[in-house]
């Protein structure tokens, strides 16, 4: 009884490890010593009219992860020294890029 | 229901305690359990769908034998956690109007129709269905198919990584080609 039950347990914990990360997004942001605090990017939230679920640091981007006014999922890319918004997704779909930028 | 069943079904149902625990505790944002969840359905949908054709190529030993004993518990844990995705969802949505706003998405729909899909399956998943249904009942079981690649294909939709549902395409491709080439052999010998 005690094999099956590690080679279960075994296998479980394997299941329950996430497979990949997403997000290759990047934004040539250079050192992070010059990028402005994370926080900054609730002003911008406000200004787009979105509700912060959740704003962390993604690869050398800013990504925010919101709802727009009419309760929207939106995952958008920011740069973490002018703050400017780089791209927009809705469930995978692009639906924003800011003139010029490229985001591989 | 026997011992060996219920410790089963409690380990089946540990990562989904974990998750309901981490979102009432606040540990966790709902939307950092939608993948987890989601991921959980199609592996478990790999591991029901692996030891058939395994069992078909390496004959039946006591691990296959095992493995093929607990299928069905498997595929409805998976319908389980298919549910749990959903709800996560549907938490992490707030609001309706905003659900069906973007159920149109492909990213969105194809997880929808994967979800109706396992519903006839899970529904019949008992001992009484099956043996009432017969031939009919493995019919319906063979939703899994159209299930397991259109949640593939939702979560790529979403991630725009291929690698990820890939990898959980390779053990069953392997096993398909396994039991193709032993099928190709028995048919050459009866020939």
């Amino acid at each position: 009884m005690k094999k099956p039950a590690l080679t279960a347990a075994l296998a479980l914990a394997l299941l329950a490890t996430p497979a990949w990360a997403d997000g290759d997004v990047r934004c040539k942001s250079g050192p992070q010593a010059n990028w402005k605090p994370l926080s900054a990017l609730n002003k911008k939230a406000w200004q787009e009219g979105w509700t912060v679920v959740k704003a962390q640091v993604e690869g050398d981007c800013y990504e925010l992860y919101a709802r727009t006014e009419s309760g929207q999922a939106v995952e958008a890319f920011f740069h973490p020294v002018t703050l400017q918004k780089l791209i927009v997704f809705r469930r995978g779909k692009e639906v924003f890029r800011a003139k010029g930028f490229t985001p591989q | 229901m026997p011992l060996r069943r219920i410790l089963l079904w409690l380990l089946l149902a540990c990562p989904a305690a974990l998750m309901l625990e981490g979102m009432a505790s606040g540990r966790d944002l709902p939307m950092d359990l939608l993948h987890p969840s989601g991921e959980m359905a199609v592996r478990l949908m790999v591991l029901a769908l692996l030891p058939g054709p395994l069992a078909e190529y390496f004959g039946t030993n006591a691990l296959l034998l095992g493995w093929l004993s607990i299928r069905r518990n498997l595929g409805v844990a998976a319908f389980g956690y298919a549910l749990l995705h959903m709800m996560i969802y549907l938490v992490d949505m707030g609001m309706l109007s905003a659900v069906l706003e973007e159920f149109a998405l492909p990213a969105i729909w194809t997880g929808w129709l994967a979800l109706a899909l396992m519903l006839p399956p899970a529904l019949i998943s008992f001992d009484r269905a099956m043996r009432r249904l017969g031939r009919r009942w493995a019919q319906v079981q063979r939703f899994v198919y159209p299930v397991f690649l259109l949640s593939l294909l939702h979560w790529m939709l979403l991630d725009w990584a291929w690698q990820p549902a890939l990898l959980h395409l390779l053990p069953l491709l392997v096993a398909w080609s396994l039991r193709g080439a032993h099928r190709d052999r028995l048919q050459r010998k009866l020939v």
